[in-house]
């Protein structure tokens, strides 16, 4: 059963799919201070993560993050993961990939919009639209408006 | 190494094959640097810079 007061203040689940082409990896462990540090000011929970890699076929394999070996810091992290997806999201996810690289799928719960998406709902909103504004969307923006003061110059 | 076996048989909740999104470093078309386009942006959302015209 549902647990009604936990989905209430569920905050948005986002995703993102990082690809390291083939021979571009420079691991330094600065990815896993950054992911820690917005885990333990209580921006974010991590729901989920998985590495995958596509072969120069196009043949994707899927590990778990339990599958890397020493996690370090990252095993707390580990030990919490909820396991949302599923194999047939392993196939659409790597859709994205290019042959030959390997990428590492992040599911989060954005803590930080919980508290104002529950006062939202309580306050009798609802939610009808949201999204993410690519930076190239502002770039376009920014260069028609340039473009437009230089016309009327 | 495969996928834990609570992860088969289930139903996905991303739905659709995902597109590849344009890598921000190689989208920003010709002209200043990309340095330069950085701040551009940076500046356009500045807290304060009201851009719009209505």
């Amino acid at each position: 059963m549902t647990d009604a007061t936990s989905l209430d203040e569920l905050g948005p689940v986002d995703y993102l799919v990082v690809e390291f082409p083939a021979g571009a990896s420079n691991f330094t462990g600065e990815m896993v201070t950054e992911l820690l540090a917005l885990v333990d000011s209580g921006t974010i929970r991590v729901i989920d993560v998985l590495i995958l890699t596509k072969d120069a076929d196009g043949a994707v394999e899927a590990a778990e993050l339990s599958d890397v070996g020493e996690l370090g810091a990252l095993e707390a992290v580990e030990a919490q993961l909820a396991e949302l997806l599923a194999e047939e999201d392993v196939e659409h996810l790597a859709a994205a990939m290019d042959p030959g690289s390997t990428a590492g799928v992040l599911i989060w719960e954005n803590l930080w919009a919980a508290p104002f998406a529950s006062a939202a709902r309580r306050s009798g909103g609802q939610l009808i639209a949201n999204g993410r504004i690519p930076i190239q969307a502002i770039i376009a923006s920014i260069e028609a408006d340039e473009e437009l003061a230089t016309e009327g110059a | 190494m495969p996928l834990r076996r609570g992860r088969v048989g289930r139903v996905g909740v991303i739905g659709h094959p995902v597109a590849k999104t344009a890598v921000v470093a190689k989208a920003v078309t010709p002209g200043p640097s990309p340095v330069a386009k950085t701040a551009v942006v940076a500046a356009a959302v500045t807290p304060g810079r009201r851009r719009r015209r209505i």
